[in-house]
């Protein structure tokens, strides 16, 4: 029935295709590109948390991100500091879980188990004053004693074979 | 541009960002992903993916680019290096969601997840709308195409086309299938206006 229109559709659609472009097409796509910006836009912030990726595996860094936070006594920690607390935190190559004890005095014990973790260094680094620096046994147990309450970060360096690289756990409030 | 040089380009400002850096000039990475996000966006999303598996798949392909750096032949042609990685990821990925089935990639309800309220869409303009509605009418490759070379410049249309698995002659330098089609639907919509 409208076979014969549907030909000069075609033919119309095929000269169209060989031409050159012109100045109609490239409104036509700069109306599309705001389109999509408007319709889909790169979601805030992604280009920082790429060049933050890239930074990290420069460095050969892995954020660990917290698995397992003891809540209940997390949560009453400033009512109650005398609480013990367990946090597990973990990436694709390494498991830690420190156990915070206030000792009362402003400070607590860290006592931490890292797997796979024998031998490693692990550093925890303070809101204030420098790291302070231990290794784990052949277990993957290490303790840090005395370590002033506050915000602060862990930091596990790995070393397979002849590459090294590094676990940095988020800011926990020891 | 000055006659005589050569048409600047997203693919062009890539490649020198891209071999500045391979020269030891770090910075550059940064202003690689910032030139080269939105384009490597609208190339995953084009693939039907969620925002979420979309940023994985970004994550995913400039960690590779970064680490594969040295390997790279060609660094000039970095854009559809990224192009042609953030396509086949994004395949990749998409065959693994198993809880992707065929019938909801199949379904007109694929742009639901585009970060657009109701009252954003009520408040584009009505010309605007009917665009849309002829875009979603085209063929799935000739919205990906034209979607994906809407953020680049015009010298790169013909490369990116190729990248995408597009045939030789999709786009540029003459107009292509794809966006004679949409031009013959806008010009038979009285609602179109023309802009």
């Amino acid at each position: 029935m409208n076979e014969p229109n549907h030909d000069r559709q075609l033919e119309a659609e095929e000269r169209l295709a060989t031409e050159e472009l012109d100045s109609s097409d490239f409104a036509l796509l700069n109306s599309l590109r705001t389109h999509y910006d408007q319709s889909d836009p790169v979601p805030d912030g992604l280009v920082e948390r790429i060049q933050f990726n890239i930074t990290l595996d420069a460095l050969n860094t892995e954020v660990a991100t917290l698995t397992q936070l003891d809540m209940a006594t997390a949560g009453a920690r400033s009512a109650t500091t005398e609480a013990v607390r367990t946090i597990t935190f973990t990436t694709d190559s390494l498991t830690t879980m420190v156990t915070v004890t206030p000792l009362g005095d402003g400070t607590v014990r860290v006592d931490g188990w890292a797997a796979p973790g024998a031998g490693i260094q692990v550093e925890v680094l303070l809101h204030e004053g420098p790291p302070r620096k231990t290794y784990a046994d052949d277990d993957g147990r290490f303790v840090f004693e005395a370590v002033p309450s506050g915000l602060a970060k862990f930091a596990l360096y790995l070393r397979r074979d002849t590459d090294f690289s590094t676990v940095l756990s988020p800011a926990i409030e020891l | 541009m000055n006659g005589g040089t050569l048409e600047d380009s997203l693919a062009a400002r890539a490649g020198r960002l891209f071999a500045e850096y391979r020269d030891g000039d770090q910075a550059k990475m940064g202003d690689l992903v910032r030139a080269l996000t939105p384009i490597l966006w609208h190339t995953a999303r084009a693939s039907r993916l969620d925002s979420a598996t979309a940023e994985d798949v970004l994550q995913t392909v400039w960690l590779t680019l970064v680490r594969k750096s040295d390997t790279i032949t060609e660094p000039l042609a970095v854009l559809q290096w990224l192009v042609i990685s953030t396509k086949r990821e994004a395949w990749r990925v998409a065959r693994s969601q198993t809880r992707f089935l065929p019938e909801d990639l199949d379904s007109t309800t694929s742009d639901a997840d585009n970060g657009e309220s109701i009252e954003d869409t009520v408040l584009r303009d009505e010309s605007d709308n009917s665009l849309w509605r002829h875009i979603e009418r085209l063929p799935e490759r000739c919205r990906t195409l034209l979607r994906v070379i809407a953020f680049a410049d015009r010298p790169d249309y013909a490369e990116l086309a190729k990248a995408l698995g597009m045939p030789q002659g999709s786009i540029g330098p003459t107009r292509g299938r794809c966006l004679a089609k949409l031009r013959m639907a806008l010009a038979q919509d009285p609602t179109w206006e023309h802009r």
